[in-house]
């Protein structure tokens, strides 16, 4: 939650996180070089520098393949959540991974003095044309150029700045850098080596993140579905108590767009189900001390009026609610952010804690 | 995520990740087979 613009707001959740991740990353890069070393022990300065670059290379990569993974395990379990919160840091040292990787292939054209080979690689290479032997260079750098515009957007500056929903845009340009990236694998080290584990370590990434994605596609897809509308159309949610208490249930209005419905004790609001920040799924977090907090980074509105607590001064859309026959709708139109519109229900036999 | 996003989120994946796979499935058949060892040329046989 931000009340103005700061450099950078670090908590103790955060410095562990990022201490993690680089531990994480030193310990596989030192791993994959000791045991390549044991294995074939590097000849020569350049050998060693090889060695270097698969290490980055891999890590790298790993990082990015973890990285798109979290966004669909989370929603399909929430355990995966506290993976999310700082995903956009996981993100940026995966860039500087992989600007160690291509400076480790610079350094080792100017270790054998064929610095002037590299840039021809580039610049007048007969090979563009081709599948196979197509320039794997090109394709690695256009991919960092991609993770680049990531990285140096990912402050939350830039997600005001943009908007979340052109930062959101944005930054789905991932999946384009990692396709990529899995080509630029597939073209390069995997043509020259053909030991057995290379396709299948790579077919496998790349499939898990095609599945993770499709069942929690195919699981969103499902809860869009079948929403009864009343008279009015005002949308049926359910008996108060179908709601779990400090949690919500989230519908779909019939423009696609997603209500969050929280209920607190005997107090039920409506609010839009994304989050001011970055459009999280506010509908998945729970209501801590009085305020429902985003899963994703914990930004907190008050149930009431979808106003942040002061200092903080974002606002969602709430959405008038109603109890009807024992069963709680809601008004799929949209009130304007800020809006009072939470209502209080009767204890007995609505509500059960 | 708002709906639009939801949408081209559920175009792109699914389209991003065939082309990949078409082009990881070319890249694995297309292979160039390993150069094989050369083989000693036979011995004369005397006579």
């Amino acid at each position: 939650m931000s009340a103005g613009y700061r450099a950078v707001q670090w908590n103790a959740r955060k410095l562990v996180y990022d201490a993690l991740l680089i531990a994480g990353a030193a310990l596989f890069i030192a791993t994959f070089m000791i045991i390549g070393a044991l294995r074939n022990p590097p000849a020569d300065p350049p050998a060693w520098i090889g060695l270097r670059i698969k290490a980055l290379g891999t890590c790298a990569f790993v990082m990015l393949t973890i990285i798109l993974t979290i966004g669909p395990l989370a929603r399909l379990d929430a355990r995966f959540l506290p993976l999310l919160y700082n995903r956009r840091h996981f993100g940026v040292l995966t860039f500087l991974v992989a600007l160690a990787h291509v400076y480790s292939v610079i350094d080792w054209f100017a270790a054998v003095g064929a610095v002037g080979d590299l840039i021809t690689e580039f610049t007048d290479n007969p090979k563009y044309g081709q599948f196979i032997g197509f320039p794997i260079k090109a394709l690695g750098l256009f991919g960092l150029s991609i993770m680049f515009l990531l990285a140096a957007t990912s402050h939350d500056f830039w997600l005001a700045f943009l908007s979340p929903r052109a930062w959101k845009a944005l930054h789905m340009a991932l999946y384009l850098a990692y396709g990529v990236l899995v080509m630029h694998v597939a073209l390069g080290v995997m043509q020259e080596d053909r030991r057995v584990f290379i396709p299948v370590l790579l077919g496998g990434s790349f499939g898990l993140v095609t599945l993770l994605h499709a069942v929690a596609a195919w699981r969103e897809w499902q809860g869009d579905r079948g929403v009864p509308l009343r008279p009015g159309n005002w949308i049926m949610v359910g008996p108060p108590n179908s709601i779990p208490n400090r949690r919500a249930r989230i519908v779909t209005a019939p423009d696609g767009e997603r209500i969050a419905v929280f209920r607190d004790g005997l107090r039920i609001g409506a609010l839009t189900n994304v989050c001011a920040h970055q459009n999280g799924p506010l509908g998945e977090g729970r209501i801590v001390n009085g305020c429902v907090t985003c899963p994703w980074h914990g930004y907190e509105y008050r149930l009431e009026d979808g106003c942040a607590p002061p200092p903080f001064t974002e606002k969602l859309a709430t959405h008038r609610v109603r109890l009807r026959n024992g069963v709680i709708e809601v008004d799929p139109e949209a009130l304007p952010p800020g809006t009072k519109a939470a209502i209080r229900v009767p204890r007995y036999p609505f509500t059960r804690e | 995520m708002m709906r639009g996003h939801r949408a081209f989120h559920r175009m792109l994946w699914p389209a991003l990740a065939l082309i990949v796979a078409l082009g990881f499935t070319m890249a694995l058949v297309l292979r160039p087979l390993p150069e094989r060892p050369e083989t000693p040329a036979p011995a004369m046989q005397p006579g």
